[in-house]
């Protein structure tokens, strides 16, 4: 989980240059109570709206804050911090080689979003995955996306992320990328984003769920007055979709694979096999016999695995077929899963419709394989392959931000308006040279969500990452997501291994509020928070 | 479903929390019986550095300039002088090493891979490796423990804070042990901690009578502070009271003995240890080698005749014992945390 968003100003197509949008917005009324200083400047602010008053959705929650006044809520946030340690919610981050674990960075404030947004928010997210996932079944069959047109050949087979080992595979249903944690992105007009499809494995969502346990524990009163919507059905979708794609009729033995103990996401590994019920195995755990099939070594013997939710990249998995000397995988996994013996999450090979080459075609790939418009917008995008944005890009590389095409987690990514000459210089070397390996966007300047740093209340850059499940048997989107979020002021790089931290995200419902919310029309005797039962048996 | 290597973890979990529990236990008691003890009449602070075993690695960090028998002097203290100067172990308390270093080194000594902190850390690092098989509040309370220790660690190293901060580790690893009986599924996770569990308790059990009757045994009958001593031996091991109750006779060498090595209901007895081993074990596929080992280290218990063991041979049988208990170990070991099925590959897998 590693974006780096380092956007500072917005230039749409060029035309507009940045500092129209950072002129400050003129009649804006004195803040509301809770912070009398708050001010998010030229930016969306998830809580704030233009006037300086609270957004509908935020109200009761910025009167509460007003009630608690600056000492209350560092005392909230002291107890969080305190929380999160004693669970033992931890992430590695790496000083030279030695991985250390740090606790995790939660700030109390929530994002607030509304229901209804979020239902758009919602429909969007499924839509793409499900035109991604049809993307990575034809261009591992019969490439119709290619031969219409819709995307170029050297997408496909130029891409570092195309495994020649996943043509003509089957996997149950069709889809290969059951998981997604997508990047979303508010910029100054209040238009949602997605910035990135992470579909290889993307990490993330047991900070989320621990965060809105904490958040429960630290606000009680604000989950009472408010309908927030639950995230803990997650793991019972999860566990539903890991069974349904099981290849034997039994009870399925699902596993989560991880590459140990060292990895910076071993806490999440663990906990998601926790909340399964699963066994969490490294790659030594396991075993492919010549009968194809994957086996545990268990305390009785060998155990036929028949799902793995694998959290090792691709190119880990199996030495028989990938890199040679990684320690991580199975050898003979992919012969495996290629016979149908074993279901794997996300399957090898979803990583090709997830590279920011693909990201400029998403929209093209959505109209092509559902015959709809896109419901979220995506970042324009030039591709310095072709010429005309070369050359529009290499005279504008001060306003954009330049990404290599086929890396994530933020590498290699120049940020023109924040870059010295030196670098532009170099970048424009790189993209003459190989122009078909970069991409260029504009720079969006993310949205703001008040934020704790040192006592005082500040407007802080923030994104957001739901995750998405999709499998033979239905779509399902977390209510809500984690929002990440830069702790310096003005600061856009949100990554927690960058100091970044995290908020709880409410997605809440206007229209029915808990039973002692005010201003209910059914108020009491409602149910309280929801209908939906927010224990979802997992199986 | 149970995979080799969650059940190698949770068995050192279990082990390891063991370890830290007694050992804190130790520590407590023989605080206060020192302070019960007149000057001169102490036994000094050795004897805990060779029932934790740690006294060649203490004296190689705290050289002893006045003390010829240099490192290992301790574990022999003052038994191989016979019957005489069993308490001319006071002397050594002059000589021998200070509360200060003991203590710290035992607690939470950097220098000592076998300190108190130390076994919290492992058991902590091994129940994060099996998160998905012990309860979740299992491990926040081991986590919860470990932080607190540490945080403490000021605490540790005066008499009166020495107090608190092993009350904590006592009183933490009793509440992951009652987690653990309250909410874990008695499946085979849980079978491997509790066998990890009776297996440390019965190895620290003999350590304890090892090293305690190695001072005490020669003095006979007439000996003003025996009842102290052996006092001291059951307390350490929270045995005094339910040896009361269960032996009312005059407490001595010979009863404290039958009772810590072959009592059945106290948990802490070896043969109890055992008994318990055996029916963890008995739920287990493939368990007979580790059974006959079980079966083996019960036998060679209940067949001393031990208040002759007072008199001579306390020191050959719990060797014998602990020879058993180690083998019952390497059986479990070899069984299910090395096996070699078809298709294993012993070198694929990183140690």
């Amino acid at each position: 989980m590693a974006t780096v968003q380092t956007h500072q100003g917005r230039i749409t197509g060029g035309v507009e240059a940045a500092h129209d949008r950072l002129a400050p917005v003129d009649g804006r009324e004195p803040t509301a109570a809770a912070w009398p200083s708050y001010d998010p400047g030229p930016f969306y602010d998830e809580l704030v709206g233009p006037t300086g008053k609270p957004r509908e959705a935020s109200e009761a929650l910025w009167r509460h804050f007003s009630d608690l006044g600056p000492e209350g809520l560092a005392e909230r946030q002291e107890a969080a911090d305190r929380e999160m340690r004693a669970v033992g919610v931890t992430f590695t981050v790496y000083e030279g080689t030695a991985g250390v674990d740090r606790p995790w960075p939660f700030d109390i404030i929530p994002r607030v979003v509304p229901s209804n947004e979020w239902a758009t928010i919602e429909s969007g997210l499924v839509q793409r995955l499900n035109a991604l996932n049809l993307f990575i079944d034809d261009v591992y069959h019969d490439q119709r996306s290619v031969k219409s047109g819709i995307v170029p050949t050297e997408l496909v087979a130029g891409s570092p992320n195309f495994r020649r080992e996943c043509m003509g595979v089957d996997p149950p249903g069709g889809i290969w990328a059951h998981i997604c944690g997508s990047d979303l992105i508010r910029d100054a007009d209040g238009t949602v984003y997605v910035l990135e499809d992470n579909l290889r494995v993307p990490s993330g969502v047991s900070y989320l769920l621990e965060n809105r346990m904490v958040a429960k524990h630290v606000f009680p009163e604000m989950f009472r007055h408010f309908s927030i919507e639950p995230v803990d059905p997650y793991v019972g979708r999860l566990a539903n979709l890991l069974a349904s794609v099981s290849p034997s009729t039994g009870d399925p033995t699902i596993v989560v694979l991880t590459p140990g103990i060292y990895n910076a996401a071993y806490f999440e590994h663990a906990f998601l096999a926790q909340q399964l019920g699963v066994e969490l195995v490294e790659g030594s755990d396991l075993v492919v016999l010549d009968d194809d099939c994957v086996y545990a070594r268990t305390i009785e013997g060998l155990q036929q695995v028949d799902v793995i939710y694998r959290r090792i990249d691709d190119l880990y998995l199996d030495p028989e077929v990938f890199l040679p000397d990684s320690m991580l995988g199975v050898p003979g996994l992919i012969r495996a899963w290629q016979s149908g013996r074993v279901a794997v999450v996300n399957a090898p090979g979803a990583g090709i419709a997830d590279d920011k080459k693909v990201y400029s075609y998403v929209p093209d790939i959505i109209r092509f394989f559902l015959d709809e418009e896109p419901i979220l917008a995506t970042v324009p995008t030039l591709r310095c392959s072709d010429e005309d944005s070369r050359h529009y890009v290499l005279g504008n590389l001060e306003r954009l931000v330049v990404k290599p095409a086929n890396e994530s987690g933020g590498y290699g990514v120049l940020v023109g308006p924040s870059a010295t000459p030196d670098q532009l210089a170099h970048a424009a070397k790189q993209i003459e040279s190989q122009p078909t390996k970069w991409v260029a966007q504009p720079v969006i300047p993310l949205s703001t969500a008040p934020t704790l740093c040192d006592g005082e209340v500040g407007p802080r850059h923030v994104d957001l990452r739901p995750f998405t499940l999709l499998g033979p048997e239905g779509a399902y989107v977390t209510r809500g997501g984690l929002t990440r979020v830069a702790r310096q002021a003005g600061c856009l790089v949100v990554n927690s291994s960058q100091g970044g931290g995290s908020k709880d995200t409410w997605v809440v419902n206007l229209d029915r509020r808990g039973p002692e919310g005010d201003a209910s029309p059914r108020a009491r005797g409602a149910p309280t928070l929801s209908e939906e039962d927010p224990d979802d048996d997992p199986r | 479903m149970l995979l080799a290597r969650m059940a190698e973890a949770v068995y050192w979990a279990g082990r390891y929390l063991e370890r830290a529990e007694c050992t804190a236990r130790f520590v407590q008691v023989h605080t206060d019986a020192h302070v019960d003890m007149p000057v001169g009449e102490d036994v000094g602070w050795e004897p805990l550095l060779a029932i934790v075993g740690v006294d060649t690695e203490f004296a190689e960090r705290h050289p002893s300039p006045t003390e010829a028998g240099g490192p290992g002097t301790a574990s022999k203290l003052g038994g191989a002088d016979g019957a005489g100067t069993a308490r001319g172990a006071g002397g050594a308390t002059k000589l021998g090493a200070a509360e200060e270093d003991v203590v710290e080194f035992i607690l939470h000594s950097k220098d000592n891979p076998s300190s108190i902190l130390a076994a919290i850390a492992v058991a902590r690092e091994n129940l994060r490796t099996a998160r998905p098989v012990v309860p979740r509040e299992a491990w926040e309370a081991c986590n919860n423990l470990w932080l607190a220790c540490s945080d403490h660690l000021d605490e540790a190293d005066s008499r009166e804070g020495r107090v608190q901060w092993l009350r904590r580790v006592i009183a933490g690893c009793q509440w992951i042990n009652g987690i653990l009986l309250g909410t874990m599924s008695r499946d085979h996770a849980m079978s491997f901690l509790s066998i990890g569990q009776n297996l440390e308790r019965a190895d620290l059990t003999t350590r304890v009578l090892d090293v305690r009757s190695e001072s005490l045994h020669p003095s006979g009958g007439d000996d003003p502070y025996e009842v102290v001593h052996w006092m001291a031996v059951l307390r350490s091991l929270a045995a005094y009271q339910p040896f009361r109750r269960a032996m009312p006779a005059r407490l001595q060498g010979g009863s404290t003995l039958r009772f810590l090595l072959q009592d059945d209901r106290f948990p802490r007895a070896v043969s109890a240890c055992l008994a318990e081993t055996r029916s963890h074990l008995k739920g287990l596929a493939r368990a007979e080698a580790a059974l006959d080992a079980c079966t083996n280290a019960s036998m060679v218990v209940a067949s001393a005749a031990v208040p002759r063991l007072t008199l001579g041979g306390l020191t050959e049988f719990l060797d014998e014992v602990q020879a058993a208990l180690a083998d019952v170990h390497d059986r479990i070991d070899e069984t299910y945390f090395r096996p070699t099925f078809v298709g294993w590959q012993p070198d694929s897998v990183a140690s």
